[in-house]
């Protein structure tokens, strides 16, 4: 296992190599920021000046060394937009985020599982009905449609939750109920089908024959066998999450590092532009990690 | 488990109710589109920035009323002193949130610090690019302001400086503002919120709003359900299509201006008749009420009718796509390559509705004749088009753009738009550049004319771009409040001017 450890995380190393490589030219392509940070009155001495302070007269490739090393000693560099540390910019916004995802997914997975469980036990019955309603919602309304409706009947009209914000606990409701929609009806589905195939398998029915009760048969002995593929999906919806819900984040008011990441690529901000995908890219890493390591503990068959 | 629920309900009612009275007596919220990247007072000429902390935390030297004209703020009076040079009097008694005593030594340290070459102020760099400034401190409350060139508004350009304690470093911008206002800085939640309490040591009368937080929601309906539902008292800028509520929306003129830049060095841009026929071929009324807003002003000129000097006289083009055809049939007939491509550039996000209103404009001169696509691009690629150097091998172009001045003198524009040497001037006319300079010279009656002059010659004679419209704001006001949007909001909120009902 170990091993298999370090080998990831020299792959993740060289990824995360080639991803700062990539974001710093690509970057660069999207044009000079000092047009959008000085007046378009600004003279051409204070646009230079500009361009000084922060390194932009330099050559693309010394401006691509001094960032290496600069980062070597974890600087981050300065951000252009809020003149303080890029780094502190984007794990502010990144704990906003992390606890976004963290709260959607744990109620993904947790009604997910139960409600796909449930309705492929009884095929066409009134759980399955209930997921597929939900399903079809997920895919074909758009977020921020939901959100929107969301906020005039639940806030304008009802009075129930805040519009948006961040202030208690009745401000996480909206936006991690129209989060949740999507991934919800999604794994749902993967839930069901797994689930589907998992309780026509031999060792089921020989369950049933031993007359181990239905609540035993599914969430002990058939759904461990039907996770393998619920948690590569998970997986791969949580990584969403974490790249940031920027529709949700906008409307909400969330200061989540989705919705920083394309203020600074409008903005040109570069270091947070770098910090944000480095620190994201990171949490990526370590969460295809982990998910490696589940499918090992789910299906002991599997060895590194 | 019925205790359970008892308590849960009870909670939920609870928290129901506290959102209900969210707005306290004497404070306000006001919800903001964007959150302040930067809380510096030498960039409180930002809108954002401006809502917040102009005349709110940082007082000006002087203090420009689009309805009254220059009026004092923390300069009692002023007097030239010919030269170039302005003496400035300051009020006694005034004094800085810290504690400290607010002297002529401030106004000389803010002067120089909006003007470092170290911080990119935005102050210093739009409103005294190319002006060199020099201060002499004749006692506390009296100094010389020196501009070369001299500059006969000087005592207006004063009315854009905010001025802060001698102490504030030359070389960064503050996190903490610290100024003479009604108020001061007291929280910045990074992402959610700022807070600013009336400022008990303050200077000049109390004012009604003892509080106000300060939340940032980038989605216009959040912010127009926001005041609807009570959490917030003001929106100073909601779209068009969220201003469904009588009650709650004001309408006000937000000192934009929309119109195309045209580049005259350009074929067939370069030919008075394209031009003419480029104003003749939009039907700008019929924009107004269907995709802008019902109070849409039809423009003649660069600058809000606010402005000094602007020509009251002067019509709008009509909309006569016929003589627009008949002049094009005649340029081409003089050899002007009418049918060479031109490119119409518009600026997304720019204003509600600038997608569908750039494909209307197309749309017209495409029905007069002339060989017009559309590019709608980002506001970084805008700016590399819009202002100079302009690109190689751009070809002739039309640019959307907005242009705000709610500093109520022409000075603020004429030179960048129009001067041969303008920042985003599409003009090489030396006509045009010497009527600018003898308006920014001139003062008084003679100052008016002679800007009036120069719409009357850039409107008729020249034709330099497609006037379009001055244009409209929406601002949603909770019904709590007696507090009337005007063509200021655009930039500030001076949260003094705000009673209760």
């Amino acid at each position: 296992m170990l091993k298999f450890l370090g080998s990831r995380a020299i792959a993740s190393a060289i990824s995360l190599v080639g991803l700062i490589l990539l974001v710093f030219f690509l970057s660069r392509l999207t044009g000079d920021p000092t047009g959008l940070y000085l007046p378009l009155d600004a003279s051409e001495e204070s646009r230079n000046q500009f361009r000084e302070i922060h390194g932009l007269n330099d050559p693309l490739l010394i401006q691509f060394f001094n960032y290496l090393g600069d980062l070597v000693r974890l600087d981050f560099g300065e951000s252009i937009r809020r003149s303080e540390p890029a780094i502190d910019v984007v794990l502010r916004g990144f704990g906003w985020t992390l606890q976004l995802a963290v709260v959607t997914m744990s109620l993904v997975v947790v009604f997910s599982i139960i409600l796909g469980s449930l309705a492929a036990f009884h095929v066409g019955g009134v759980f399955d009905r209930i997921a597929t309603f939900f399903s079809l919602i997920g895919a074909s309304a758009p977020d921020f449609w939901i959100a929107i409706v969301a906020i005039v009947i639940f806030s304008v009209n009802l009075g129930w939750v805040p519009t948006s914000g961040t202030g208690t606990v009745w401000h996480w409701i909206l936006p991690v109920s129209v989060l949740f929609i999507r991934p919800f009806g999604l794994i749902l589905q993967i839930v069901r089908g797994s689930m589907i195939t998992a309780l026509s398998s031999a060792y089921v029915k020989t369950a049933r024959a031993k007359g181990i009760k239905n609540k035993a048969i599914i969430f002990v002995h058939a759904l461990r066998n039907a996770l393998l593929p619920v948690i590569t999906v998970i997986g791969d919806q949580a990584a969403a999450l974490l790249n940031g819900a920027v529709v949700v984040e906008t409307i909400f008011g969330f200061p989540g590092v989705g919705k920083l990441m394309i203020d600074s690529i409008l903005q040109r901000d570069f270091t947070v532009v770098m910090a944000a995908i480095m620190l994201t890219a990171t949490a990526i890493f370590v969460m295809n990690l982990v998910i490696d390591i589940l499918y090992s503990i789910l299906d002991p068959r599997i060895r590194y | 488990m019925n205790r359970k629920i008892h308590l849960l309900l009870a909670s939920a009612l609870a928290t129901n109710v506290a959102f209900g009275v969210a707005a306290q007596e004497n404070s306000v919220t006001v919800v903001l589109s964007e959150e302040l990247e930067i809380v510096e007072p030498c960039s409180a000429t930002k809108s954002n920035v401006g809502r917040v902390l102009f005349q709110n935390i940082s007082e000006t030297v002087t203090e420009m009323d689009p309805n009254t004209g220059l009026q004092p703020r923390l300069a009692e009076s002023w007097e030239d002193m010919g030269n170039g040079t302005w003496r400035f009097t300051l009020r006694p008694d005034v004094t800085f949130s810290d504690g400290t005593d607010m002297r002529t030594d401030d106004v000389a340290h803010s002067l120089v610090r909006m003007k470092s070459p170290d911080i990119a102020c935005e102050i210093g760099a739009k409103f005294f690019g190319g002006i060199e400034i020099t201060t002499n401190i004749i006692d506390e409350y009296t100094i010389d302001v020196t501009a070369s060139p001299a500059q006969p508004i000087l005592p207006m350009l004063m009315s854009t400086v905010t001025v802060t304690p001698s102490d504030t470093p030359l070389d960064s911008f503050v996190d903490h503002p610290i100024g003479t206002g009604p108020y001061t800085f007291d929280e910045y939640i990074r992402g959610e919120s700022i807070t600013l309490n009336a400022n008990p040591n303050y200077w000049g009368e109390q004012p009604t709003v003892q509080s106000a937080t300060y939340v940032f929601r980038g989605d216009s309906a959040v912010r127009a359900a926001m005041v609807a539902a009570g959490e917030a008292d003001i929106a100073p800028n909601i779209a068009l299509q969220d201003a469904t509520d009588d009650a709650l929306d004001f309408s006000y003129p937000n000192s934009e201006t929309l119109f195309l830049r045209i580049e005259h060095a350009q074929e067939p841009l370069n030919d008075r008749r394209v031009r003419e026929a480029l104003s003749l071929a939009v039907d700008r009324e019929a924009f107004v009420g269907t995709i802008l807003a019902n109070g849409t002003l039809l423009a003649t000129g660069m600058t809000p009718p606010s402005t000094i000097g602007y020509n009251r006289d002067l019509a709008p083009y009509p909309f006569d796509p016929e003589r627009a055809r008949e002049l094009l049939a005649e340029a081409a007939a003089d050899g002007v390559a009418i049918e060479t491509e031109i490119t119409l550039i518009g600026r997304t996000n720019n204003f509600a509705n600038v997608l569908e209103t750039m494909e209307a404009l197309l749309a017209m001169y495409q029905d007069v004749g002339f060989n017009m696509k559309l590019e709608m691009v980002e506001v970084a690629e805008w700016l590399e088009r819009y202002a100079k150097p302009f690109p190689e091998d751009r070809g002739p172009q039309l640019i959307q753009a907005q242009h705000d001045n709610a500093n109520g003198d022409p000075v603020f524009s004429m030179y960048f738009k129009y001067h041969s040497d303008g920042q985003q001037s599409g003009l090489l006319d030396p006509n045009v550049d010497a009527m600018i300079v003898d308006a920014t010279a001139a003062t008084g009656d003679e100052r008016a004319a002679k800007w009036s002059e120069l719409f009357t010659y850039l409107h008729e004679e020249s034709i330099a771009d497609v006037m379009l419209f001055h244009m409209v704001g929406f601002s949603r006001v909770n019904e709590r409040l007696d507090f009337t949007p005007s063509i200021r909001t655009n930039s500030e909120l001076q949260l003094s001017q705000i009673q209760f009902n």
